[in-house]
C-alpha cells in the first residue's frame, strides 16, 4: 500500500491508479488534526462553536480566531491549517461584496460556499494561487433569503449542506453526539447548549470563557455575530 | 509681433468623412408601475436622419418572467446591451439558481453601463417589472448608469413631450383634480397608447408600432398597437 | 534645419476608398431578391465597372454589400472561411440567413469598438424553413430586418418605390420592380452604373444572375430642359 502511494502521492495533479489524488485526501486527514468546530442550524438562526487550543498560559487566547465573518449575513468556522482559511475568507468576503455592488442584493449562503469551493480547487497549476490543496475545512452559516443554512466544505472543493456538523480532531464523537441531540424544531438558544456541550464533551480541557468561541446568525435580523465574553459566559451558565 | 500668415490655397480642402461610432435611431421609452403591475412600452420605429430604416424592429425586450427592458439611442448599442444582459442574466441563473430579481436586474444594468463610461453605450433605458413583494416597479437611467426606482418614467426621442403629461396625469402634478383610486391596469394601458398616440403625431422618430408588455403576477403578456407610419 | 522625426497618428479606415452605392432588397411570394449595379467608384471615378457585390454564404444566403468594396472583399473571405468549416463539421447543421445576420452584426460592431471600421452597410438574404430573410448591418452594427431594404442613396431613391410596391409580388414582378428602382437610382445618382445583377433565394436555393445591362430613357424633357433644374416651373 505504502509503495503504490508513494508513487502517485507527490503530484497534486496526478490521479492514482485507483483514481485518488492522495495529495487531496492527505489534506482532508490535515483537517482532523485541527481543533473541534460544530455548527448547529435550527429554524430561528445558526450557531457555530469552535474550541480554541490554548497551549501556554502566556498564550493570549483573543489572538485565536476561528470564526470569522464572511458578509454581514454569513459566518464560518474553520478547522485545519487555520492561515490557509484566510486565503478562503479573503475570497468569500470580495466575493460577497462583489455580488452587492452588482446586484444590491446579499450572495446567498449556498452561491458564497460554491465561490469558496471554485476557488478552494483552483491549486497545482502554475499561476494558481495556491501550489497545494488548502488544508482546511469550513463551515459555513448564514441566512438568506430561504432562511438559515449550514454548509461544510473541505479541501476537495466539495460542499455538503448540513443540520448539525461537527469537524476537527473531535468531529466523530462530536457529530454522534449531535446526532443523538439534534431536534429540528429546537430553539436557537438551546442550539447554543448543545453545541458547547458537545463541544465540552470531546475537549481535553475544561471548557470555559477563554477557549471557546461561539457565534450565530439569527433569522430575526439575519445579522452575524461573534459573542463577546459575556454573551459567552451566560450560555456556559445555561449548561 | 504678428506671426507670420500662412499661404491660404485657393484649392477647397480634401473632404473627409469622419468615422463616428455613434447614431442616434431614436425612439420613446415608457414604463408605468402600479401596485402589482408595470406597463413596459417603446415604439418600433428605427430611424436615421429623416429616413425610416424600418418600421418593425422592437425596443423591448423580455430578460426574466418579470422584468423587461426597453431602450432608445443608437441601436447598435442597444442590441449589445441587450444580448450582454440577457447572457449575464442566465448566467446568473446558473451560479444561483434563481431568477434574477427586477431591482438586480436594474443595479446590475447600472454597473454595466457605468463600465463603459469613457466610450458609453449610447441609449437609454428603462428597466420595469415586479419586485420581490410583487409591487410594480420602474427604473430610470442615463447613458452612463446614474438610474433610480420610480412610479413612472420615459426616455427617448419623446421624452420631452411625454414627460409633463404624465407628471399631470400619473403623479397629478399642478392639478386639484386628485382621483381616490389608483388607475388599475386596464386603464393605465389605455393611457400608454393614447401617449404614444399623442407622441406619434409630433415626433417624427415615434411611430409605426408600439411593443407593449404588460406585467402582474400571472407573467408578462405582449400587446402591439399600431401608430401612424408618416 | 533639423528635423525631428515625428510620428503620424495612427490611421485606421477614416474613409472609404473604392466604393460601391446602395443595394437593394425585397421579399416576394416564395422568396427574396437583391440587386445591386457592379460598378466600383474611386471618389468620382467610375474606377471598375464589372465588380460583384453579392456574395452567396453557405446554400441559403447572400450577402450585398455597398460602401468599401476592398472592406466587403475582406468579409466574404471571412464569411467563406466560415461557412467553409461549417460544411466541413458535416453535422447537418448550417447557419441560418439569421444566423450570418447576427454574426456581421458582432464583427462589425466589434470593429467600430475598435475605431477601425469595416466601411460597409451589408443586406442579408435568406430562405429557411420554407420564410424568406432580409436583414441589414451597417459599420457601427446596426442591425434590423424588414420586408423591403435599401441602402445608401438608394434608401431616398428607391425605397418609396420598393414601398409602393409592396411585398405580394410573384418573383418576376419583384425583378421588374429592382429593375426599375436601380434605373431610377441611375438617372440621380452619379455613382451608380446601368450594369447591375440580382440574386434570388428561394426554396429551390441561392441563384445569383451574370451582371446585365439596363436600358435608360433620356427623352423626358425634365432631363432635356436643364435650364428649369433647381428652379420652380
Amino acid at each position: 500500500m505504502f509503495l503504490t502511494r508513494s508513487e502517485y502521492d507527490r503530484g497534486v495533479n496526478t490521479f492514482s491508479p485507483e483514481g485518488r489524488l492522495f495529495q487531496v485526501e492527505y489534506a482532508i486527514e490535515a483537517i482532523k488534526l485541527g481543533s473541534t468546530a460544530i455548527g448547529i442550524q435550527t429554524s430561528e438562526g445558526v450557531v457555530l462553536a469552535v474550541e480554541k487550543r490554548v497551549t501556554s498560559p502566556l498564550l493570549d487566547p483573543t489572538s485565536i480566531e476561528k470564526i470569522m465573518e464572511l458578509d454581514s449575513h454569513i459566518g464560518c468556522a474553520m478547522s485545519g491549517l487555520t492561515a490557509d482559511a484566510r486565503t478562503l475568507v479573503d475570497k468569500a468576503r470580495v466575493e460577497t461584496q462583489n455580488h452587492r455592488f452588482t446586484y444590491d442584493e446579499p450572495m446567498t449562503v449556498e452561491s458564497c460556499t460554491q465561490a469558496i469551493c471554485d476557488y478552494a480547487l483552483q491549486f497545482g497549476e502554475e499561476g494558481a494561487p495556491m501550489s497545494r490543496p488548502f488544508g482546511v475545512a469550513l463551515l459555513v452559516a448564514g441566512v438568506d433569503e430561504y432562511g438559515p443554512s449550514l454548509f461544510h466544505t473541505d479541501p476537495s472543493g466539495t460542499f455538503v449542506k448540513y443540520e448539525a456538523k461537527a469537524i476537527g480532531a473531535g468531529s466523530e464523537g462530536a457529530q454522534t453526539a449531535l446526532q443523538e441531540s439534534y431536534s429540528s424544531s429546537m430553539t436557537l438558544a438551546e442550539a447554543e447548549v448543545l453545541a458547547l456541550s458537545t463541544l465540552k464533551q470531546v475537549m481535553e480541557e475544561k471548557l470555559d470563557n477563554k477557549n471557546v468561541e461561539l457565534a450565530s446568525v439569527r433569522s430575526s435580523d439575519a445579522k452575524f455575530k461573534i459573542y463577546s465574553t459575556a454573551e459567552l459566559e451566560a450560555v456556559i451558565e445555561r449548561l | 509681433m504678428q506671426a507670420p500668415q500662412l499661404p491660404t490655397s485657393q484649392v477647397e480642402q480634401p473632404k473627409e468623412s469622419r468615422f463616428s461610432p455613434y447614431q442616434n435611431n431614436g425612439g420613446t421609452c415608457l414604463a408605468l408601475a402600479g401596485a402589482d403591475f408595470c406597463i413596459i412600452a417603446a415604439d418600433s420605429r428605427l430611424s436615421l436622419g429623416y429616413s425610416i430604416l424600418s418600421r418593425n424592429t422592437p425596443k423591448v425586450a423580455q430578460l426574466t418572467t418579470k422584468t423587461c427592458i426597453a431602450s432608445s439611442g443608437c441601436n447598435a448599442d442597444m442590441v449589445t446591451l441587450q444580448k450582454y444582459l440577457k447572457f449575464k442574466i442566465q448566467m446568473y441563473l446558473h451560479q444561483h439558481g434563481k431568477e434574477m430579481s427586477t431591482p438586480a436586474v436594474a443595479q446590475m444594468l447600472a454597473t454595466t453601463l457605468y463600465h463603459r463610461r469613457f466610450f458609453p453605450y449610447y441609449t437609454f433605458n428603462i428597466v420595469g417589472g415586479l419586485d420581490q413583494n410583487g409591487e410594480g416597479c420602474v427604473f430610470s437611467y442615463d447613458a452612463i448608469g446614474c438610474f433610480e426606482r420610480l412610479k413612472y418614467t420615459v426616455s427617448g426621442s419623446g421624452h420631452a413631450l411625454i414627460e409633463p403629461f404624465l407628471d399631470n396625469l400619473v403623479a397629478y402634478k399642478n392639478t386639484d383634480n386628485k382621483p381616490t383610486i389608483e388607475r388599475s391596469c386596464d386603464e393605465t394601458l389605455e393611457l400608454v397608447k393614447d401617449i404614444f398616440s399623442s407622441a406619434g403625431e409630433r415626433d417624427i422618430y415615434t411611430g409605426d408600432f408600439v411593443d407593449i408588455y404588460i406585467i402582474d403576477k400571472n407573467g408578462t403578456r405582449y400587446e402591439q398597437f399600431p401608430l401612424k407610419k408618416d | 534645419m533639423k528635423t525631428k522625426p515625428v510620428a503620424e497618428p495612427s490611421t485606421r479606415t477614416q474613409q472609404p476608398i473604392v466604393t460601391g452605392t446602395g443595394v437593394l432588397g425585397i421579399k416576394y411570394n416564395g422568396g427574396v431578391m437583391l440587386a445591386c449595379d457592379t460598378l466600383g467608384s474611386y471618389g468620382s471615378l467610375a474606377r471598375f465597372r464589372t465588380v460583384k457585390r453579392l456574395e452567396k454564404v453557405g446554400d441559403f444566403t447572400v450577402v450585398g454589400a455597398s460602401g468599401d468594396l476592398s472592406d466587403f472583399q475582406k468579409i466574404s473571405s471571412m464569411l467563406r472561411e466560415m461557412s467553409t468549416s461549417d460544411s466541413a463539421y458535416d453535422d447537418g447543421c448550417n447557419m441560418t440567413p439569421r444566423d450570418i445576420h447576427q454574426y456581421l452584426g458582432r464583427v462589425m460592431y466589434n470593429r467600430r469598438n475598435k475605431f477601425d471600421p469595416l466601411w460597409n452597410e451589408l443586406v442579408v438574404a435568406g430562405f429557411r424553413d420554407g420564410k424568406p430573410f432580409l436583414g441589414a448591418v451597417d459599420l457601427i452594427g446596426t442591425m434590423y430586418e424588414d420586408d423591403i431594404i435599401a441602402t445608401s442613396f438608394g434608401n431616398y431613391v428607391c425605397l418609396p418605390l420598393m414601398r409602393k410596391a409592396g411585398t405580394n409580388l410573384s418573383k418576376e414582378e419583384a425583378k421588374q420592380v429592382m429593375e426599375n428602382c436601380l434605373r431610377v437610382l441611375y438617372y440621380r445618382n452619379t455613382k451608380s452604373s446601368t450594369k447591375i445583377q440580382i440574386a434570388t433565394v428561394s426554396a429551390e436555393g441561392v441563384e445569383i444572375g451574370e451582371p446585365f445591362e439596363i436600358s435608360t430613357y433620356w427623352g423626358y424633357s425634365a432631363f432635356q430642359h436643364t435650364e428649369y433644374h433647381g428652379k420652380r416651373l
